[in-house]
C-alpha cells in the first residue's frame, strides 16, 4: 500500500525521500519496467549506430559467463564462458557491498554518496594490513586485513554521520568531499616517495602499493588463482546481504533507521535518538563499502597503483544497485550481478567485437546505469504507479 | 497486496514494449546489416591479439601506434586481429589470459608496464606465442620461453630530438630544455636521459628541468608540470609521457615554445612541435606478426630496434627545427655509424 495521500506528491522532497517513495510502491515491477526501458533506450542507441540491439545484447549477454549455466555449451565455450563468468563474479562482490552502503543510509533518509571514498580508505588500510606482518598465521591475517578495511570504513563515513548529527551537515556534500580526500591521500600514500609506495628495490620507480602477503590473499575457490580465479569473497559478499537484512528487519537498531527513514521528526517525539541512528548508519554504510575494498584487493588485486584509484567507479554503481534492488537485500544481489554482467559484457575483453565494437559498448553500460538512476529518480515509473494504483483503488471503491 | 489485473496490465504493457523491440530489430538486418565476415581466407590465417596499457588505444602514441603495425598486418598479411584495451592495472592479466584461452597465435602486451602480468601469464600458455614492448623477455623471472621481448633504443630518438633543442637554446641565448614523464619506468627514462645527454652536447650551458606525472592517460597534470617548467624558464618541452604528455604539448603552444613529441609523429598537433622522437612501435608490431606467420618467432629472446635499423629516430620537424636539419643528420649518421655509443640510459 502506498503510504501517501491520494494526492499529488510533496513538492519538496530530497532526494532520499523520493527513493523511499520510490521503495515503497510498485513492488518488484517498477523496477523491473525500469531495466528495461533502460535496454530499450539502449537498443535505439545501438539501432542508431547500425548494429542490431539483439545480436549485440545476445553477445554482451555471452560476454557476461552467464551462459555458463546453459547444459547445451561446448567444452572450449564452457572453459570460456567460466573464465567470463569469474569475472562477473569478481565484479559482483564489491558491487553488493557498495550498494549496501547506498542502500542502508536509504533506509534511514540519508543519501550515501561516499562509497567510493570508503571503498578506497577500506582498501588502503587491508592492502597495509595485507602487505605487512609477515609471519602471521594466514587466517588470522585474512581476518585482521577485513577488519582493517571494515572499521576504517566506517570511520571515514562516521565522520559524515557525526557532521550531519552535530551540525546538521548535508550527507551529500560531505560524502562527496570525502570521496576526493580519500581519493588523494591514497594517491599520495602509493606516490613516488609516499609513506606506503613499495619497498621492492625493482619497483622503486612504480608508484605502487607493497604486494599483499600470500598469506593474506583469499583463497580462490574456482578457476586459476594466478589467473584471476574467483576468490570466496563473494561468499563473504552474501553473508553482508543476510546481515543487512537482519540488521534492518530483525534489531531495535533496523527499527530506528526505518523510523528515522519513514519521519525523522516522528521518531524523535516517540523517543528514538536520531542523531546517535544517523552517526551509526553512516559507520555501518562505510564498514559494508571497507569491506567492499578490502575484499577486491585481498581477493584479487593484491596491490593499489596510484593510476587505479581515481579511475575505479564501482561505488557509483553501487547508488544504481542500490536504487534499482529498491533498497532491499534481495534487490541489492541482483542489481549487483545486473551491473557486474553488463561492466564485463560490454569489456573489450568479453564482448565479441564482430557484433558490436567495445568502445562503444562500454559507454553504453554507462549508458544504461545513467538511465536507470534517471528514471528512478525523476520517479517518472512512480508517479505512472501511483497513478495506475489509485485509479484502480477509485475503481474498487466505485464498484 | 500485489492485485492480479494490475499485475496483468503491467504485464502487457511490458510485452508491448518488447513487441515493439523486435518489430524495429526485424528490419535492420537488411538496412545497416554489419557484414559477418564469417572466416573465408584461403590458408588458416593466423590469429593476433593486442592488449593496451592503461594508456587506451587513443592516445595517439605508443598504443595507438602498435595498433596500426596490427592493422598493418590486418590488411597485408591477412591475418585475425583481437585489440583488447586495459583500464586498470588489473585488466592485464585477464585480457591476457583470455586471449590465450582464445587460442590466439600470438599475444602482443603493449608496455613495460605489462611485464608482471606477462611473467604470470604467459608460463601458463606454453602453446601460445607472446611478444612484449619495452621489457626484456630475458629478465622475467619465470623465464617462459615463449616470449619474445621488443626493445628499443629510445636513448638514441631522445639524443637526436635533445640535441635539435639544444642548438634551438643556444640561438636562442640560453635557457632551459625541460621533459615532462609519465611514470619513472625504464623507456620513459631511456628517452630523457638521451634527451639530456643530447641537449648538453649541443649545448654545455643549456640547462635541464625533468619531472614526472605519474600519469599516462590523463592530459591535466603533464600540462601543469609543463607550465611550471616554461615558467622556470623552458624554451623547449618535450613530452614521454603517452596521453598524458599531449597536455604538455599544449602547454608549450599557449605559451609559444618548442614542444617535442614522442613515439609517434606528432607534428599534425601543431606549429610547436619542433620535432618528434619516433619509436616505430608499429614497425616492431609489424615484424613480429610477420614472423610468427613465418614460422621464425623465437621465444626467450629480444629482438632490438634502433636508430641503425631506422625503427628509431626524430619525425617531421616544423620551421624552426628545419634549421637543424643537416646536424642532426650528421649526429644521427654518428649513431648509426657506431661512432657515438655511450648516450645514458638512465636518469640520474
Amino acid at each position: 500500500m502506498s503510504a501517501l495521500p491520494d494526492d499529488e506528491l510533496p513538492p519538496n522532497m530530497t532526494v532520499a525521500s523520493r527513493a523511499a517513495v520510490y521503495l515503497r510502491s510498485g513492488g518488484f515491477v517498477a523496477p523491473l519496467i525500469t531495466v528495461l526501458v533502460a535496454f530499450l533506450a539502449g537498443g535505439l542507441v545501438v539501432l542508431a549506430t547500425g548494429h542490431n540491439p539483439i545480436e549485440t545484447y545476445q553477445a554482451i549477454f555471452k560476454g557476461t559467463g552467464f551462459n555458463w549455466v546453459f547444459p547445451w555449451l561446448s567444452e572450449d565455450d564452457r572453459t570460456i564462458a567460466a573464465l567470463a563468468l569469474q569475472q562477473t563474479l569478481i565484479t559482483t562482490t564489491p558491487l553488493i557491498l557498495t550498494g549496501l552502503a547506498v542502500a542502508f543510509a536509504f533506509r534511514c533518509g540519508l543519501f550515501n554518496i561516499g562509497g567510493q571514498g570508503q571503498y578506497i580508505v577500506g582498501s588502503i588500510l587491508a592492502v597495509w594490513v595485507g602487505s605487512s606482518f609477515d609471519g602471521m598465521p594466514a587466517l588470522l591475517h585474512i581476518v585482521v586485513a577485513i577488519l582493517a578495511g571494515i572499521l576504517s570504513g566506517a570511520a571515514w563515513a562516521g565522520i559524515a554521520g557525526l557532521l550531519k548529527a552535530v551540525t546538521g551537515t548535508n550527507e551529500v556534500i560531505t560524502t562527496i568531499m570525502l570521496n576526493w580526500i580519500a581519493i588523494w591521500v591514497g594517491v599520495w600514500l602509493f606516490g613516488l616517495g609516499g609513506p606506503l609506495q613499495n619497498d621492492d628495490p625493482t619497483r622503486v620507480d612504480v608508484p605502487v602499493s607493497n604486494d599483499v602477503l600470500a598469506g593474506a590473499k583469499l583463497p580462490v575457490f574456482w578457476g586459476d588463482a594466478q589467473l584471476q580465479g574467483l576468490h570466496i569473497g563473494i561468499f563473504i559478499a552474501l553473508a553482508a546481504l543476510v546481515v543487512f537484512w537482519v540488521l534492518l528487519n530483525r534489531t531495535t537498531l533496523g527499527y530506528e533507521v526505518r523510523a528515522v527513514g519513514f519521519s525523522p521528526d516522528a521518531a524523535e517525539a516517540s523517543g528514538i535518538n536520531v542523531r546517535r541512528n544517523y552517526i551509526l548508519v553512516m559507520a555501518i554504510c562505510g564498514a559494508f563499502a571497507g569491506l567492499g575494498g578490502a575484499l577486491d584487493v585481498m581477493g584479487w588485486q593484491f596491490r593499489i597503483a596510484t593510476n587505479d584509484i581515481p579511475a575505479n567507479q564501482l561505488a557509483f554503481f553501487g547508488i544504481a544497485v542500490a536504487l534499482l534492488g529498491r533498497n532491499t537485500a534481495i534487490g541489492t544481489l541482483l542489481g549487483a550481478l545486473l551491473f557486474a554482467g553488463l561492466i564485463n559484457g560490454t569489456s573489450t575483453r568479453n564482448l565479441d567485437p564482430s557484433v558490436f565494437e567495445p568502445q562503444l559498448a562500454t559507454n553504453l553500460t554507462y549508458m544504461i546505469q545513467g538511465l536507470v538512476v534517471l528514471l528512478i529518480s525523476t520517479d517518472v515509473l512512480v508517479v505512472y504507479l501511483l497513478r495506475l494504483r489509485r485509479r484502480r483503488r477509485t475503481q474498487a471503491v466505485a464498484a | 497486496m500485489r492485485r492480479p489485473l494490475h499485475f496483468i496490465a503491467l504485464l502487457a504493457m511490458l510485452c508491448s514494449f518488447f513487441v515493439a523491440a523486435c518489430g524495429s530489430d526485424e528490419e535492420e538486418p537488411a538496412t545497416g546489416g554489419s557484414p559477418s565476415a564469417e572466416e573465408t581466407p584461403a590458408k588458416e590465417a593466423i590469429k593476433v591479439g593486442l592488449v593496451t596499457d592503461i594508456g587506451g588505444l587513443n592516445d595517439r602514441s605508443f598504443n595507438q601506434l602498435a595498433n596500426e603495425g596490427l592493422e598493418r598486418a590486418k590488411s597485408e598479411l591477412g591475418v585475425e586481429t583481437r585489440v583488447l584495451i586495459s583500464k586498470a592495472n588489473s585488466d592485464y592479466v585477464p585480457n591476457l589470459s583470455t586471449l590465450a584461452q582464445q587460442q590466439y597465435d600470438l599475444v602482443i602486451g603493449v608496455g613495460f608496464l605489462m611485464a608482471e602480468a606477462m611473467n604470470t601469464v604467459a608460463p601458463k600458455f606454453p602453446k601460445t606465442n607472446f611478444a612484449i614492448i619495452d621489457v626484456d623477455a630475458t629478465g622475467l623471472e619465470s623465464k617462459p620461453t615463449n616470449t619474445a621481448g621488443v626493445l628499443f633504443k629510445e636513448n638514441e630518438a631522445g639524443y637526436l630530438v635533445g640535441y635539435m633543442a639544444g642548438l634551438y637554446i643556444k640561438d636562442e641565448g640560453g635557457g632551459t630544455a625541460s621533459s615532462v614523464g609519465g611514470q619513472k619506468i625504464p623507456p620513459v627514462d631511456a628517452y630523457i636521459a638521451g634527451y639530456q645527454a643530447g641537449v648538453k652536447a649541443a649545448n654545455p650551458d643549456a640547462k635541464v628541468v625533468n619531472g614526472y606525472s605519474q600519469k599516462f592517460d590523463d592530459p591535466a597534470p603533464c600540462k601543469e608540470l609543463a607550465l611550471d617548467h616554461i615558467a622556470q624558464g623552458a624554451k623547449v618541452v618535450f613530452q614521454v609521457a603517452g596521453g598524458c604528455g599531449l597536455g604538455a604539448l599544449d602547454a608549450a603552444k599557449e605559451k609559444g615554445v618548442q614542444g617535442i613529441g614522442v613515439d609517434a609523429d606528432q607534428a599534425y598537433l601543431g606549429d610547436q612541435i619542433m620535432t618528434s622522437a619516433l619509436k616505430k612501435v608499429d614497425v616492431a608490431v609489424y615484424d613480429e606478426i610477420k614472423a610468427v606467420q613465418d614460422g621464425t618467432f623465437k621465444g626467450g629472446a629480444n629482438t632490438i630496434f634502433d636508430v641503425k635499423s631506422g625503427a628509431v629516430g626524430i619525425g617531421e620537424t616544423n620551421e624552426v627545427g628545419a634549421k637543424y636539419a643537416d646536424q642532426i643528420k650528421a649526429e644521427q649518421e654518428k649513431i648509426a655509424s657506431g661512432e657515438l655509443t655511450d648516450i645514458p640510459n638512465t636518469v640520474k
